[in-house]
């Protein structure tokens, strides 16, 4: 038996039976981050001694029979979100040194049960990109095959699940940054709805889409997860006052006479042909389950990735005027004046990426563009809501595949921003109606590369898609990548 | 237009980065442009209804963070940010 590619409640009951220790656990995993991490590249900060001492706190807690879910279980932190005196450096240059001096919510939250923190794992800088080759420091590799990408942005926190280096991650999804790595790695990726999870602490991208969400090996884990970290949060004005619960209460119910939504645009042309077959075959699973598959239409998707691309670079080019060299980050060591100073450093700090969301964002904002681009956007953002609403007063989920291709290759797309962009397709809409949704392997390609199905809920309905995406994992044979 | 968002953005590119970054907008634009197909209209009543402001935080004073730490990620000098002579 692997121990590293264990789910979080086989980890509890092993911990909770005392078959091992949380310390000797995590050493397990720090061993495989020695032994391979050199290949993958997914972590940019290993907070070995950390995690340890982290360890032998919650063992004292599992002994004296106090343990939550998550106590004494490791989990790593996408590179974006703040650790009190841990680096967070968002895989950008211009934050290479800065040491937050607080905690996020979600990680004061998972303290809370006592978790372990492995470190802190890569993305594509300031998560802008599907790739996690925009990253300064690791460039991550796909465990199942190290010539191809793991996905991105939350790419570390994907490729460090896949590859055993850790029970579960945390992520941030803006346009599909948790759905599509977890597509790509071969694992299960969770986007709570807008709201569910504080922002705080969280470094900001586009205010009005980012979410921070699980990515772990089943439903079930990420359900667990989110127990965690669901919440109002008085730090955050954007989080929601929803009532949270047990995520994991539906898992196991019958999804007989569940409704089952299929829009036609997300199985059209420009999605791969496995990917395609692969997603319906599921679909038909449900189906003899006794679920009712319902076709329907959402003719806005291919004005989707304008709109998304428009909002968010709107978003982070008004976020990321914060970064100047002087409150905190890179500094450059050229320029007389005030203005020089926070050119330069801004110029010699931001990667080529997130230079260009900036331009776009300026553009779209711009006196005389505003309203042929971002006020169109938020137009089209309220035809996607509706869209959504119409299709959801006859069903309970939708099922759409996560991305319309594989994990590509290191050098296919990267060196040209509209196919990137363009790949986004299947998950952005999520993000602009604010929806939760679960990416899970629904089966692999020809070439061997995990196929990631989505199922989206209706607003706050996370307990739904979690018990949707159980009912399929519970029967399926999930492999895990072979690294040596 | 890349020069007047450089400055919008304060941001500045070599020669030889203007003429990637230039290229890579005008694709760029090009797929933002689909936009213009579709007739629809921003309804800001509509989203206004998502705003709350009940829900704001009681206007009470409670600790900041101290002044040390947040000095801590900035080059500073007797408690200040230090910055180039603003003043000619």
């Amino acid at each position: 038996m692997d121990i590293t590619q264990l789910k979080i409640h086989e980890l509890r009951k092993m911990l909770d039976e005392k078959e091992i220790s949380s310390v000797e656990l995590t050493n397990e995993y720090l061993k495989k981050i020695d032994c391979f991490d050199e290949k993958i590249q997914s972590f940019i900060t290993v907070t070995k001694e950390f995690a340890l001492e982290n360890a032998k706190n919650a063992q004292s807690l599992i002994d004296s029979k106090n343990a939550d879910p998550l106590c004494g279980i490791p989990i790593a932190i996408k590179d974006n979100i703040c650790t009190e005196n841990i680096k967070t450096t968002c895989s950008s240059k211009i934050l290479e040194n800065f040491i937050p001096t607080y905690n996020a919510t979600v990680i004061n939250k998972l303290k809370n049960e006592n978790f372990v923190l492995m470190g802190k794992v890569s993305l594509d800088e300031f998560a802008m990109g599907g790739s996690t080759q925009t990253s300064a420091f690791a460039k991550t590799k796909n465990p199942f095959d190290l010539s191809k990408v793991p996905g991105g942005s939350s790419g570390g926190s994907a490729a460090c699940v896949s590859a055993g280096f850790c029970a579960a991650s945390l992520g941030s999804d803006t346009g599909g940054s948790i759905r599509q790595p977890a597509a790509f790695c071969g694992v299960t990726g969770l986007k709570p709805t807008y709201g569910r999870v504080s922002r705080y602490g969280l470094v900001a991208f586009a205010s009005s889409l980012d979410q921070i969400g699980p990515i772990a090996r089943s439903a079930h884990d990420c359900g667990t997860i989110l127990n965690a970290i669901a919440g109002w949060d008085t730090m955050d004005g954007t989080s929601s006052k929803e009532n949270t619960m047990d995520f994991t209460s539906k898992i196991g119910q019958d999804i007989k006479s569940m409704k089952i939504a299929v829009p036609k645009e997300f199985f059209a042309e420009g999605i791969d042909e496995e990917i395609r077959n692969t997603v319906l075959k599921s679909v038909e699973f449900y189906k003899s389950l006794g679920a009712e598959i319902i076709e329907c239409s959402m003719p806005s998707l291919k004005y989707a990735i304008s709109a998304y691309y428009l909002i968010s670079s709107a978003e982070a080019s008004s976020n990321l005027s914060r970064f100047d060299g002087i409150k905190y980050g890179y500094r450059s060591t050229q320029g007389d004046n005030y203005n020089e100073l926070i050119i330069n450093s801004r110029s010699e700090g931001f990667g080529m990426e997130v230079k260009r969301r900036i331009l776009l964002g300026n553009y779209a904002l711009s006196s005389g563009y505003y309203d042929a681009y971002y006020g169109k956007a938020l137009a089209l953002k309220q035809k996607i809501i509706a869209e959504y609403n119409e299709i959801f007063k006859t069903c309970d989920v939708i099922i759409t595949p996560t991305t319309p291709s594989t994990a590509f290759g290191i050098d296919e797309n990267i060196s040209d921003p509209v196919k990137m962009y363009q790949a986004d397709i299947c998950t952005v809409t999520v993000n602009i109606a604010s929806l939760p949704a679960i990416s899970t392997t629904c089966g692999y390609d020809k070439n061997g590369m995990p196929i990631g199905m989505s199922i989206i809920g209706k607003k706050f309905d996370e307990a739904t898609i979690i018990q949707v995406a159980d009912a399929f994992e519970k029967q399926f044979n999930a492999i895990s990548p072979n690294l040596a | 237009m890349i020069s007047y968002l450089s400055k919008l953005s304060k941001l500045q590119f070599s020669d030889d980065e203007i003429k990637t970054v230039a290229d890579d907008m005008t694709h760029i634009m090009d797929i933002m442009d689909t936009i213009k197909e579709i007739d629809v209209t921003y309804d800001a009543l509509a989203d206004n209804k998502n705003v709350y402001l009940n829900d704001l935080r009681e206007d009470k004073s409670a600790p900041s963070m101290p002044t040390e730490l947040i000095l801590k990620n900035a080059t500073n000098s007797e408690n200040c940010f230090v910055v180039p002579k603003v003043i000619e």
